[in-house]
């Protein structure tokens, strides 16, 4: 049995400085998809049993998301233009935005996990690949509890609205944080469609808890929007909630 | 394993700085040749990084480089395994975005945007794996553990890069993690294991592999070329540009590959080591490897592929898991290419100069992402019996 026990969003980095200093002396160098995925995830983890031992999905960026790299994009593809690459030196940090496993990497070093991990990348509709994998692992693998989390950014745009979503999974029944109420991943379905799909690594999972949310107790069968698949399938999440 | 199916490889695809086929990247390695040269579209655009790993097969003008190098690969493996890409799930690792000068300007690949086209002629499951340079190794075991849960029945597994761009080597070289040219002979620029190395040289390529049940495979008929026993993952959580000294988080992925198999250390006899040529890079898989083999680590033959084909990142893993296979088939067991001077702490039972044959049957294939993602698989001779 496999049990969502908690879950969060984050969309503020203003008061993750403010409220959290100690995590943003930790993420403050990343770009903002990683910032606020690793956020979300600090928040759920104070609802895990181990956060060493936990399984780690984390989904990376779809879009560009980080704008100091796309800044830098034109600088080097300006200097190919004019023959100046030769003084060029890129701060390593701004390599580091281009990793596409920044997240899973920062949360395990800050958490000591040296548990399994799956870095999906940003293509569209990895969520559902994401909360798959969750299924498979806590259903076979030696792990109790396993976190998803993603990040993303609407444009590389250091102003551009972002979105952080973490979600906790446990083999054993606990209640939703912070709804109190069991819920229950029993299944995930695809058939296969040729729809219109938005690649973006977190407003799919952030659809879904709000669709939780507002859910009455029993078995809820989630369709997932096509914007919000990988373009090649309609999938639907089924849970129980009680 | 008596309860878990059995997952076999049916076809292989390689592109790589030694060629457009699985037959030239093997027969350079065994040649102790390597691939990588000074690439003159980098030496003219005055950047300190001018050799590489290039893939001579589609050209760098070509605006859907990406697409083509991996359906290349995709496509040959397939061919070999005569199995159609809609009766296969997709797990494959398209690497990072590119930043390049397009005909109009500036232009950003999405690496995701890849995968997706990629993916439309494959069946479910489509993973996109995102583990740095573990990435293709990491898709490999993603593939084998669907395959062997009953999750599907066939999967092309493997990875693509097209990052041999002044965008990264600028990056990587402020990383210091690649060769800088200093007049060298350029095929010599990577040198795993060595003392003379500084670092790795970045290259493109593909790799790709059809993995099936070993059921299916017998009942279409279908050759096969190694068998897949064992995946491991780990983090090591220590650091975001280097691995622990000690190999800490790499041994811990090679044991879990380990007792995924059901193997004891005694019964792996050839290690496809991730090998960089990174400072730190090598001491810590070095010393990682001496621990796992105890006191067999001077009877346990080690080769890397990176001083040959570069290290061509999400491709790496699975171009490298390729020649383990070949290992396998073969029993011969490559030459590090350009490894002449063991360096202190990097002892290993390496194979210096020239191929060994040791009838190597089972074989551990490990990669090693940046930011500490850790992979390991084990290949095992295959047999149609």
């Amino acid at each position: 049995m496999v049990y969502l026990v908690a879950a969060t969003q984050e969309d503020d980095l203003a008061k993750v400085r403010a409220q959290r200093p100690e995590l943003w002396r930790q993420v403050r160098r990343y770009n903002k998809p990683v910032q606020l995925a690793l956020a979300a995830a600090d928040e759920v983890m104070r609802f895990a049993n181990d956060p060493s031992t936990a399984a780690v999905i984390s989904l990376a960026p779809c879009q560009p998301g980080s704008a100091d790299l796309y800044r830098w994009g034109h600088v080097v593809t300006s200097g190919m233009a004019s023959g100046t690459l030769g003084n060029l030196r890129m701060n390593p940090t701004q390599t580091l935005h281009a990793v596409d496993n920044l997240a899973m990497s920062a949360f395990a070093i800050a958490h000591r996990n040296h548990a399994y991990c799956l870095g999906l990348g940003g293509a569209a509709g990895q969520a559902w690949c994401g909360i798959e994998a969750v299924h498979e692992r806590l259903d076979a693998g030696p792990e109790e509890e396993a976190l998803l989390m993603a990040g993303d950014q609407e444009a590389a745009d250091d102003e551009a609205p972002g979105l952080g979503v973490a979600l906790l999974f446990c083999t054993r029944a606990q209640p939703l944080q912070p709804s109190n109420r069991i819920v229950r991943l029993v299944s995930i379905s695809r058939s296969p469609a040729i729809v219109d799909a938005v690649p973006h690594a977190a407003n799919g999972l952030a659809a879904l808890l709000s669709s939780i949310a507002q859910h009455r107790n029993g078995l809820m069968s989630y369709v997932v929007p096509p914007a919000h698949t990988d373009g090649f399938s309609n999938v639907i999440v089924s849970l129980e909630i009680s | 394993m008596s309860d878990k199916r059995r997952v076999v490889i049916t076809g292989m695809g390689a592109l790589s700085a030694l060629g457009a086929t699985t037959r030239e990247l093997w027969e350079g390695l065994l040649a102790n040749r390597s691939g990588v040269r000074r690439v003159q579209r980098l030496v003219d655009s005055g950047i300190t990084v001018t050799s590489g790993g290039e893939v001579d097969a589609v050209s760098p003008e070509n605006v859907e480089r990406d697409h083509e190098i991996a359906n290349r690969a995709i496509d040959d493996a397939l061919a070999e395994s005569k199995r159609d890409a809609a009766a296969c799930g997709f797990i494959w690792s398209t690497g990072l975005d590119t930043f390049q000068m397009g005909p109009e300007g500036f232009v950003h690949r999405s690496a995701g945007r890849c995968f997706s086209n990629l993916a439309s002629r494959f069946s479910c499951p489509k993973r996109m794996i995102a583990s740095a340079c573990a990435s293709g190794t990491q898709a490999v075991g993603e593939a084998f553990r669907l395959i062997r849960q009953g999750q599907v029945e066939a999967c092309v597994a493997g990875g693509s890069s097209v990052m041999l761009t002044p965008f990264y080597l600028i990056g990587f070289a402020g990383l210091q993690a690649v060769a800088v040219d200093n007049g060298d002979d350029p095929s010599l620029a990577c040198r795993p294991f060595d003392k003379k190395r500084k670092g790795f040289a970045l290259a493109d390529g593909a790799g790709a592999m059809v993995l099936e049940s070993v059921e299916s495979a017998r009942e279409r008929g279908a050759k096969i070329l190694a068998e897949v026993i064992g995946f491991g993952m780990s983090q090591d959580a220590f650091d975001l540009n280097r691995p622990c000294d000690d190999g800490a988080g790499a041994e811990l992925c090679m044991r879990r590959a380990l007792a995924d198999a059901e193997l004891m250390t005694e019964e792996i006899d050839a290690v496809n080591a991730h090998a960089t040529a990174t400072y730190s890079g090598d001491l810590a898989e070095a010393a990682a490897l001496r621990k796992l083999f105890a006191n067999r680590w001077r009877e346990v033959p080690v080769s890397g592929a990176k001083g040959a084909i570069g290290h061509a990142m999400a491709a790496a893993g699975v171009l490298e898991t390729i020649v383990a296979a070949q290992t396998c088939a073969t029993g011969i067991v490559p030459p590090t290419v350009n490894l002449h001077h063991v360096d202190e702490g990097c002892e290993l039972d390496h194979v210096i100069g020239e191929p060994r044959d040791v009838n190597a049957q089972t074989v551990l294939s490990v990669s090693f992402g940046m930011g500490g993602q850790n992979a390991a698989v084990i290949l095992k001779r295959g047999s149609n019996g």
